[in-house]
């Protein structure tokens, strides 16, 4: 018997794989990112102490590197999955580049790059990955993550 | 604080666990600096109509714990290329976590020292709440 794709028959948006859209800019200010490393518990005076930041590699303070969770964004084009009647945060991948230094001017483009369904023990999900690259005032990039999204039936 | 080179580790290699017991004055903190003002992260009562006992720590927070552990192990010399990680269970403030990580391999590719790495959160009932790889590049001993 031939095997049937599960994501052949979810009902969701195809048009939208793959078209990035920008969706803001973040003005990275000392102050949120020392507030945010210090809340992590974090003890790198690279991120914490702006003396020993200034005469450091970076030439000022940088942030922890999923500090891009700050961020306020627009959301990007929604590929409207139409399955299940819950969604969680299912994980984050994200591949680093430059830090954040204070001061920078951080733009960020997102696309949705896939949406498939895997069909197991616990019954279908349905997965929904956002790419967003994150890119500095100079054009270098500064991560990369892909942001994954579940939808799944929980039986009330 | 000293630096660990690529010649020290080798697959089975284990991590000094980072211990972390997020409070929720942390919590607190940590979405401050987020800016998020409602919702499970912040009201006990919109987590509870969630089905949770009370607020729960973000995904991205207890994700930087692993992030932490991965930068200081790498010291000032290494670096952090690559963390991915899934979510599988929700973390409560008091949860006392033990953040690790294991050398499944190593690899010389395109002139970097490749490290990569089975990383997990283990919450104090033995679960893995967070689980997933890191790549690390590692400098030569001198």
């Amino acid at each position: 018997m031939a095997e049937v794709n599960p994501t052949d028959a979810i009902d969701f948006d195809r048009s939208v794989i793959g078209v990035e859209v920008e969706v803001g800019t973040h003005e990275a200010d000392k102050d949120r990112m020392i507030a945010y490393a210090k809340a992590l518990g974090e003890t790198n005076p690279l991120y914490l102490d702006e003396e020993a930041a200034k005469s450091g590699p970076y030439g000022a303070i940088i942030a922890p590197p999923l500090y891009y969770n700050m961020f306020s964004l627009q959301g990007g084009l929604d590929p409207n999955v139409k399955f299940g009647n819950t969604g969680f945060d299912g994980g984050q991948h994200v591949e680093f580049f430059q830090p954040i230094r204070a001061g920078d001017t951080i733009s960020a483009t997102t696309q949705v790059a896939s949406v498939y369904a895997k069909t197991g023990r616990t019954g279908t999900m349905v997965f929904t990955v956002r790419r967003t690259t994150f890119t500095n005032q100079n054009g270098e990039k500064t991560s990369v993550m892909d942001r994954i999204n579940v939808r799944r039936d929980i039986q009330k | 604080m000293s630096q660990v080179y690529f010649e020290d580790v080798e697959p089975g290699y284990e991590l000094a666990p980072l211990i972390k017991e997020p409070t929720r004055e942390q919590l607190d903190a940590f979405t401050k600096a987020w800016g998020t003002t409602t919702g499970r992260f912040v009201s006990d009562e919109a987590a509870q109509t969630e089905g949770f006992t009370g607020v729960i720590l973000p995904g991205n927070m207890s994700m930087a714990f692993l992030a932490q552990l991965m930068t200081e192990w790498a010291g000032s010399e290494g670096k952090l290329k690559r963390l991915e990680v899934d979510f599988r269970r929700s973390i409560l403030p008091g949860d006392r976590l033990s953040c690790e990580g294991l050398v499944t391999d190593t690899e010389v590719e395109d002139g970097e020292n490749r490290v990569i790495l089975d990383v997990y959160i283990e919450t104090q009932k033995g679960e893995r709440a967070l689980q997933g790889t890191a790549l690390v590049i590692l400098p030569n001993k001198p």
